[in-house]
This record gives structure tokens, sequence and C-alpha cells, in this order.
């Protein structure tokens, strides 16, 4: 998973400025991916044998792929690869800023050397052992859910129980899915995203596990439910929502947007659509996490 | 200027956030800080004291960040606004770089960006 948009990476680490960068967003979605850039992305060229294989373009007049399979660069498997194969979608970003001047094909091998390597970190940070157990756990889901969970709802709920592990502790249990209609919340706290799908989204625990919940989030200890417990549940929700939309937009130039929180304790909420409630047992306490798929 | 005697407003509707980037102020100096937890208030305090340096959520009741940087560049085209927010989408940071936000950062919190963000516009 990223931790944030490959755009903002660019920005805040000065490879770009904020005009080129302006632009370049503006641009992103009229262009796809070329075989040089993939070419580099996946490791098949290096970036200066990249830059040979231009030179040789504009001097032959001949096809990008055609030269690198004549100069032994690329094999015809590896081109017809490329071609069928789908790449995140901030790699146009990269391809446009390198068209532009901005950075050269070896600045931009760097540059996702160093992209990919951070969100790496943040992957190697919850073990094989848990990501294995995250990925049995929601393919278990689909087996026993009346309707399936749709398409983005997989990655959802990857990343969901990643944010659990990595914010709250892998010593939880998540068990099955259960379709409901009506829902009666303690403290309990929602978000709707909103695009070319719509999704409210709910967490709700125990006034006691809230505070457990808000003591390991915030790395902080409370006496009692305060306002700071009741920001922990908010901050969760928004943070793991937030990073949900952010590689939403960096693989497949989805672009989402976040309702602001609401808050619903001690309610009785009724659901109009399809929805799912994620029963997480830690051993503080069990959190409810729902969500009501308003439309796909 | 140095940290010290810098003015910086935080702008979260989430107490813990402003707490966490309070904390993090406090470890690279003791800048006079302020707090507002809507757009609203935020742009009310920005035009009465005039603050050095703003951190800014986007997602907030009342008015949110991008009304909200766009209200504070009319009232003083030199603001340097730093937005912190969950929701770093392409569209989100065209939006708050085009209407003059200096910077982005992506949450969770991250301790050496604030210190950074700091030492940028308000140390020597």
């Amino acid at each position: 998973m990223y931790n944030q948009f490959f755009g903002n990476y660019l920005y805040s680490n000065e490879y770009v400025t904020k005009e080129h960068l302006i632009s370049a967003i503006i641009r992103q979605t009229k262009v796809s991916a070329r075989i040089d850039t993939l070419s580099v992305y996946f490791g098949y060229m290096s970036a200066s044998e990249v830059e040979h294989v231009k030179q040789l373009q504009n001097e032959e007049g001949k096809k990008f792929s055609e030269l690198a399979i004549s100069y032994g660069y690329l094999t015809q498997e590896q081109v017809l690869e490329l071609l069928n194969t789908k790449a995140p979608d901030f790699l146009t970003l990269g391809q446009i800023l390198i068209d532009d001047g901005v950075f050269s094909y070896e600045q931009f091998e760097n540059i996702l050397t160093d992209y990919r390597s951070q969100s790496e970190l943040l992957d190697l940070e919850i073990d094989e052992e848990n990501q294995n157990e995250i990925r049995q756990l929601i393919d278990s889901f689909s087996l026993v859910t009346e309707y399936a969970i749709p398409s983005f709802g997989k990655a959802y709920l990857e990343l969901l129980f990643k944010n659990f592990v990595r914010y709250i502790g892998e010593d939880f249990t998540a068990l099955p899915p259960s379709l409901c209609n009506e829902f009666a919340t303690e403290h309990c706290v929602s978000q709707t995203i909103n695009g070319n799908y719509v999704v409210n989204t709910y967490l709700n625990m125990s006034e006691e596990t809230s505070i457990a919940f808000a003591e390991r989030y915030s790395n902080e200890s409370y006496d009692s439910y305060d306002e700071y417990v009741a920001a922990a549940l908010e901050d969760f929700i928004n943070l793991h929502n937030g990073l949900f939309i952010v590689n939403a937009s960096n693989d497949f130039s989805n672009e989402l947007s976040l309702g602001t929180l609401a808050p619903h304790d001690n309610n009785i909420i009724t659901f109009e659509h399809p929805t799912y409630i994620f029963p997480v047992y830690y051993p503080f306490g069990i959190i409810h996490f729902i969500m009501e798929v308003v439309s796909l | 200027m140095t940290i010290d005697e810098g003015k910086v407003l935080i702008c979260d509707d989430s107490i813990l956030a402003r707490k966490q980037i309070k904390d993090i102020i406090a470890i690279a100096g003791a800048p006079t800080i302020f707090e507002a937890s809507d757009g609203e208030k935020a742009i009310e305090i920005y035009k009465e004291h005039k603050p050095d340096l703003v951190f800014l959520d986007i997602v907030m009741p009342k008015k949110d960040g991008n009304i909200t940087i766009n209200e504070i560049m009319a009232f003083d085209p030199d603001a340097k606004i730093i937005i912190v927010s969950s929701v770093g989408t392409h569209t989100q940071l065209k939006c708050a770089l085009e209407a003059g936000a200096m910077d982005f950062i992506q949450k969770p919190i991250n301790k050496v960006q604030i210190i950074d963000a700091l030492n940028k516009y308000l140390g020597r």
C-alpha cells in the first residue's frame, strides 16, 4: 500500500515545482503509460537503455518496441506482457514529467525505487503471517455472505485489517460478516465515501472498549470517556478511509472523496441498502465495523 | 524570525490531531499557538492574529480546507498554509496547491514533516 499519492511524494521531496505538478496532474487522466515507462517500472530496461532507444527512435523513426527487441533490451514476450499489463496510474504522472523535461529516465528510475521502497517498508511493518491471515480472512468472507462483497470491498477490507494491525494491534480476531437492516449503537461514528460508488462506513464500540481503543491508537492514557477518546475513533476511521482513497487515486486514478464525520452515539440506525457488519474481537472489547453499500 | 517568535495556527476538527501537532511543535520550540476546529473559526483567527504559519485540515465542518485557503489567501496573499490531511488524492493536492498552499502533509501526522515545515517557514 502507498502512504501518500505519488504526486505528493514528488512535491514534498522537491522533485517538482508546484507549477509543474499541477500542470501534469491536469493532463494525467488523458494519457496512458507507454512501453518505455513500463519497462523502467517493471525493471526490464535500465534508464540508460531507454535513453539509448529513444535516441535511436529520433534517428531512425522506428517503433520503441522494435528497436528495444533488436538491441536485445526486451524480448518479444516481454513486449507482449507489457502491452497487456495493468500498471498503477501514477506512472503516467512520471511519464508526463519526463516528457516535460522535469526529470530524466535515470532520475525517474531512482525516484521510483525510493517511492516503492517506502511503500514496501509500510507493508513490511505487517509480517508475512499477518498478511496471509488477512487475505485468508477476506477470502473466507466471500464464501459465507449472502451477498458477495463488492469488488472494491476486498481492497478496502485488506487495508482496514492492516490498519487495525498497524494502529491498534495484531491481537484481534475478525469474525465473518453478517448482513443487517438495523443496528443499536453505543459509541459510533460514520463517514461516507463518495465517488463512482458510495459507501457509508461506521465504527462502533462500547464506552470501555472506546477508552482502551483510544489508548492504543494515541499512545496516551485516559481515565474516562472524553473528547479525546471520541476523537480517536473519528481519527481512526478518517485515517483509514483517507488512505483507501489515496490508494484508489494512485492506482486507478479513481477520485473518491470523504464526507464529514458524523456521530451516532446510543442510537438505532436503520439501513436502506445492503449492509455488512464486521465484528472484530480484541482482548479489550468488541469493535463493530459497518459498511453500507449505497450505490455501486 | 525564530520558531519561538512565530505564531502558528492549527486548524483541525479533531482535538486529538490538534494535540498531536501541538506536541510535535513543542519539541521544536515554543511559538504562540492558536487553535481552530473549523474553517470559519480559522479565518476569523487568521484575520485577527495573522499567524506566520497555518496547519490546515481539508475535511472539516462549516468551511472545508479548500474554501478556507481561498478566503485566507484573499485576505493575505503571502499566507503560509500547509495542508495536513488524510485525503491526499491528486484532485485534493491540485486544488490545495492551486489555491496557494505551500505544502501537503499526508496523515498519519509525521513528526519529521511538521518539524521540517516549522524550520522551513519559521526558522531563520
